[in-house]
C-alpha cells in the first residue's frame, strides 16, 4: 500500500547515454530492421522468380562477373572497422579516434563503392533487358541509394567533428551511424551471394 | 532505486509551472501551425485528417449501394463504378484504418507510459505530412477523373501498363508510398517510446493492454510494410521505367505479385483490428471496475496473433492453383487465429461477468463489437477451408466477412474508445443518450446492410459487378442492404453532431470522469504539451487504483487516489524526460527531446516533389532524393550547441 506520496528522484542520472540505452539507437536498429526485411524479402522473391522459369537469364545476357564483387567484399568489410574505432571514440568523446575512424569508414567506403561502380558499368544488360537485368539492377540500385546517403551523412560527420560543431547529440550520430553501416555491410553480403552466386549455382543442378 | 517519504520539494510550483508551459509551447502563426512537434497535436491531426477519409469513404461506400440497389440499374456507369469501389477499398485501408489507429496510439501512448512526448517528435511530425501528402495526392486524382479503378489491390496484369494505361495506377502505387513511409515512422517512434521511455517501475508486465496493443501493432507494421514498398515498386518500375518483374513475357511472374501483396496485406488486417483489441480491453477494465481477466494470456494472445498473422497470407490465395501441401497449411494456420482471438474474448467475457458494469455508450460498442466480430470470425473460418473458399471466392460472401472484422473488430471499438477518451482530449463528456442512439443506428444498419451479403455471395453473386439482371432474384436483398447503408449514414452523422455539441456544451469531465485505471486519467483534460508535471511512477499495473500487489486491484479496493508516487529531478528549463529499461523500466538516464522544428514539413514537401514527381517523371527519382538529402542535412544540422551541456 502506497498512499503517502512518493518522490523518485533523478537529477544524479546523466543527461545523455551513448549505448544502446539511447532511443536513437533503438531507431536506428528498427529501420535496419525495415530494410533487412524489405531486402530479404525481394531475395526470396528473386530465388522464386529464378525457379519459376528455364532459361537463366534470357540468351544475350551475361551473368554478372564475379571476380571484382568479390575483391570489393574485402574494402567493404575493413570499413566497418573504421565505423567500430568511430563509435568507440564516439562514446568516449575521444574526438581524434572519431576522426580517424569516420576517415578510414569513409574512405574504404569509397574505394568498396567505386570497385562496384566499375562491375555495374562492366554489365551487358540494364534493368529493361530481362528479369535477371529487373533484379540485379534493383538490388544494386537500392544498396547503392542507402550506402550513398550513409557516405553523405558520414562526410557531416567528419565535418562536425573536426570544425569542433559538436555535442553529445553528434557523438550519438556518429555511434548510430556506425549502426547504419554495420548494416550495410552486413545485408550486401546475402545479397552478393544471391545475385552473383545464387543462380550459377541453380544452374549447374 | 527506493522512494522516499517525502512530498515534491516545490521551492516555488507556480515558477516551474509557467516555466513547464513556455518551454512546451508550440508556435504561433501558420508558421508554428507547420512546426508542431507535440504529440496530441500530430496525433489529432491523424484521427482528424482520418475521418474526413472516412466520410469520403463512406460517400464513395453509400454511392456504390445505390448502384446496386436494384437490378440494371444506371446510376454509375461500369467505369465510374470500378473507380468508386476502388477508392472506396483504397481510401478506408490505407487512409482510414490505419491512420487512424496511428493517431490514436499517437496521442494516447506517451500518456500511458507516462512520459511527455514520442521519443522522436519530429519524425513523428513529418510522418503527418507524409500521410496527408498521401491523402491529397489520391483525391487529387480522383477529382481530375485519375481515380484508380483495378481493385484496392491492384492484381497485374490487370493494373499491369498493358491494360490499364494512364497514370490511375501509378498514383495508386505512390499513395501507397507515401502512407507506408508514414506508417514505418510513426512504428519506429512508437517501439522506442515502449521500449524506452516507459514510466518508472512500468515494467513489461505492468504495460496497459493498449499500449501492449500498439507494440504488437507496430513490429507487425516494421515486417509487414516492406512487402508493400516492394510490390507497389514492382508495379510502378513495370510501369514506368519497363522493368520486368511482374511481367511474364520476360520471365516475371503475376502470382508473385500477389504473394508479395499478401505477404503485406494479411499482416495488415491485423495492424488495424489488433489496437482496436487494445480499446477493447482498456474500455473493459474502466467500465467494469476490475482487473482484466487473464492479462497473460491476453498479452500473449496478442502476440501470437502478431506472429500468426504473418504465415497465412495464403489463404487469399486459394483459387490461384496451390500444391495441396501448401493448402493444407494455410488452411491450419488461419484457423489457428480462432485460438488466440477466442482467448481474448472469454477474457473479455469473463471481466465483465464479474465486474461492476456501467452500461455507458463505450460499453455498448463494446458488446456490438463481441457480436459482429465472432459472427465475423466464424464466417474467417469457413473461408479458411480450401472447399467452401473456392465456392464463395470473390462473391459478396467475401464482402460480408471482411466488413464483420473490419467494422465490427476495428470501427466499432473505435467509435467505443472516441466515446471513452473524448473526455480526455477535450476536457468535456459526450453525450450518453445522443451516443446510444448512435450506437444503435449503426449497429441496426450495420447487420441490415452487411448480413443480407452473406446471403447473395452464398446465391451466387459476385464481387465488384456493376450490376446484375433481375432474372438473379438479388432485388430484395440489395434493397435492404442499401437502406441499411443509409442507417449506417445516419449513424455515422449522430456521432458528428455528438462531437460537435459535446465540444462546446457537454459536461465539464475533470481528469478521471470514468474513475479509469491508467496513467493519462492522471493527466489533466485536455491535457498540457508536456502531459504530466511530474512524470507519473507505475507503482502497479493499474497505477491509479491502489490495492496491494497480492490482491487483484479494483475500484472497490481503493479510491483513484491524488498523491501518487512521482519523479522530481527533471529539468523543466529544456524538453528533458526519462529513459529507462527496457524490461524492469528502472530510471537510466535523462534525455533531452527536440523543440518544435520546420524542417519535417520543408523535408516532407522534398520528399512528395520526387514521389509525385516520379510517377511522371523517373528522374524526379533522382532530383527528388538529392533535394531531400538537403533537407534532411538542414534538419540535422548542429545548431544550438550549449543546450547539450549538462
Amino acid at each position: 500500500m502506497e498512499l503517502a506520496p512518493k518522490t523518485l528522484d533523478v537529477s544524479h542520472l546523466e543527461p545523455f547515454d551513448i549505448s544502446s540505452q539511447a532511443p536513437l539507437w533503438w531507431g536506428q536498429v528498427l529501420i535496419a530492421c525495415i530494410e533487412g526485411t524489405m531486402f530479404c524479402l525481394l531475395i526470396a522473391a528473386f530465388l522464386y522468380t529464378r525457379l519459376r522459369v528455364d532459361v537463366w537469364p534470357l540468351p544475350g545476357d551475361q551473368f554478372p562477373h564475379l571476380t571484382l564483387p568479390t575483391l570489393a567484399l574485402i574494402p567493404l568489410i575493413l570499413s566497418a572497422v573504421g565505423s567500430f574505432i568511430a563509435s568507440e571514440g564516439a562514446k568516449r568523446n575521444d574526438r581524434s579516434r572519431m576522426i580517424f575512424g569516420l576517415t578510414l569508414n569513409l574512405v574504404l567506403a569509397a574505394i568498396f563503392f567505386a570497385m562496384r561502380i566499375v562491375e555495374w558499368h562492366s554489365l551487358n544488360f540494364n534493368w529493361k533487358a530481362d528479369i535477371q537485368g529487373s533484379y540485379v539492377w534493383a538490388f544494386l540500385g537500392l544498396h547503392s541509394f542507402d550506402v550513398v546517403g550513409d557516405l553523405v551523412f558520414t562526410l557531416v560527420l567528419i565535418f562536425c567533428v573536426v570544425s569542433g560543431r559538436y555535442g553529445e547529440k553528434q557523438r550519438l550520430g556518429v555511434h548510430v551511424d556506425s549502426v547504419v553501416w554495420y548494416f550495410l555491410v552486413a545485408i550486401w553480403i546475402p545479397i552478393y551471394l544471391a545475385i552473383y552466386w545464387g543462380p550459377k549455382l541453380l544452374e549447374s543442378q | 532505486m527506493a522512494t522516499q517519504d517525502v512530498s515534491p520539494h516545490i521551492p516555488n510550483e507556480h515558477a516551474e509551472l509557467s516555466l513547464l508551459d513556455r518551454v512546451w509551447q508550440n508556435g504561433r502563426g501558420i508558421f508554428g501551425w507547420l512546426s508542431v512537434t507535440t504529440h496530441h497535436a500530430i496525433g489529432m491531426r491523424y484521427i482528424v485528417t482520418a475521418f474526413v477519409m472516412l466520410l469520403l469513404g463512406g460517400i464513395e461506400a453509400l454511392l456504390v449501394r445505390i448502384q446496386l440497389a436494384h437490378s440494371n440499374n444506371t446510376f454509375l456507369g461500369p467505369d465510374r463504378y470500378n473507380e468508386i469501389f476502388t477508392t472506396h477499398g483504397t481510401t478506408m485501408m490505407f487512409l482510414f484504418a490505419v491512420p487512424v489507429m496511428e493517431g490514436m496510439a499517437i496521442y494516447l501512448v506517451p500518456m500511458m507510459c507516462g512520459t511527455r512526448n514520442v521519443a522522436f517528435p519530429r519524425l513523428n511530425a513529418f510522418g503527418y505530412w507524409l500521410y496527408l501528402g498521401g491523402c491529397l495526392f489520391l483525391y487529387w486524382g480522383v477529382f481530375t477523373n485519375a481515380a484508380p479503378d483495378m481493385g484496392w489491390f491492384a492484381y497485374p496484369p490487370l493494373s499491369g501498363p498493358q491494360f490499364t494505361p494512364g497514370k490511375r495506377t501509378d498514383i495508386w502505387a505512390q499513395m501507397i508510398t507515401f502512407t507506408e513511409v508514414s506508417a514505418l515512422c510513426v512504428a519506429t517512434e512508437l517501439i522506442a517510446t515502449i521500449f524506452k521511455m516507459r514510466a518508472p517501475r512500468m515494467s513489461l508486465n505492468r504495460i496497459p493492454l493498449f499500449v501492449w496493443s500498439i507494440l504488437v501493432q507496430s513490429f507487425m507494421t516494421i515486417f509487414a510494410m516492406p512487402a508493400i514498398v516492394i510490390a507497389s515498386s514492382y508495379l510502378l518500375s513495370d510501369r514506368t521505367v519497363a522493368t520486368h518483374f511482374v511481367n511474364p513475357a520476360e520471365g516475371g511472374d503475376p502470382i508473385l505479385y500477389q504473394h508479395v501483396f499478401w505477404f503485406f496485406g494479411h499482416p495488415e488486417v491485423y495492424i488495424i483490428f489488433i489496437p482496436a483489441l487494445g480499446f477493447v480491453s482498456a474500455i473493459v477494465t474502466a467500465h467494469s471496475r476490475r482487473a482484466i481477466v487473464g492479462y497473460p494470456a491476453m498479452v500473449l494472445s496478442l502476440i501470437a496473433n502478431g506472429f500468426i498473422a504473418f504465415g497465412l497470407w495464403v489463404h487469399h490465395m486459394f483459387a490461384t492453383g496451390l500444391p495441396q501441401i501448401g493448402e493444407a497449411y494455410f488452411t491450419a494456420s488461419s484457423m489457428m487465429i480462432a485460438v488466440t482471438s477466442g482467448i481474448q474474448i472469454f477474457c473479455w467475457l469473463a471481466t465483465l461477468w464479474s465486474g461492476k458494469v456501467r452500461l455507458t455508450t463505450a460499453l455498448h460498442f463494446v458488446y456490438g463489437f463481441l457480436v459482429i466480430f465472432v459472427l465475423g470470425g466464424l464466417t474467417g473460418v469457413v473461408l479458411a477451408s480450401v472447399p467452401l473458399d473456392l465456392q464463395v471466392h470473390d462473391t459478396f460472401f467475401v464482402v460480408a466477412h471482411f466488413h464483420y472484422v473490419l467494422i465490427g473488430g476495428a470501427l466499432f471499438p473505435l467509435f467505443g474508445a472516441l466515446y471513452h477518451w473524448y473526455p480526455k482530449m477535450t476536457g468535456r463528456m459526450m453525450s450518453e443518450r445522443l451516443g446510444k442512439i448512435n450506437f444503435w443506428f449503426l449497429f441496426i444498419g450495420f447487420n441490415l446492410t452487411f448480413f443480407p451479403m452473406h446471403i447473395l455471395g452464398l446465391h451466387g453473386m459476385p464481387r465488384r459487378v456493376y450490376t446484375y439482371g433481375p432474372e438473379m432474384g438479388w432485388d430484395n436483398l440489395n434493397l435492404l442492404a442499401t437502406i441499411g447503408a443509409f442507417i449506417i449514414a445516419i449513424g455515422g452523422i449522430l456521432f458528428l453532431v455528438n462531437v460537435f455539441w459535446s465540444r462546446r456544451h457537454g459536461r465539464i469531465a475533470g481528469n478521471n470522469p470514468w474513475e479509469a485505471d491508467s496513467l493519462e486519467w492522471a493527466a489533466a483534460s485536455p491535457p498540457k504539451n508536456y502531459n504530466f508535471e511530474f512524470l507519473p511512477v507505475a507503482t502497479s499495473r493499474y497505477p491509479l487504483w491502489v490495492a496491494p500487489e497480492s490482491e487483484p486491484a479494483s475500484l472497490s479496493k481503493a479510491k483513484t487516489q491524488p498523491d501518487r508516487a512521482v519523479v522530481t529531478g527533471l529539468r523543466n528549463d529544456r524538453r528533458e524526460v526519462l529513459v529507462t529499461t527496457l524490461m524492469d523500466a528502472e530510471p537510466h538516464h535523462r534525455y533531452v527531446l527536440p523543440g518544435s522544428s520546420i524542417w519535417p514539413f520543408i523535408t516532407a514537401i522534398c520528399v512528395s516533389i520526387g514521389f509525385i514527381g516520379s510517377v511522371f517523371n523517373p528522374w524526379y527519382i533522382i532530383s527528388g532524393s538529392i533535394i531531400s538529402g538537403l533537407a534532411l542535412l538542414g534538419w540535422f544540422w548542429p545548431r544550438k550547441l550549449l543546450e547539450l551541456e549538462p
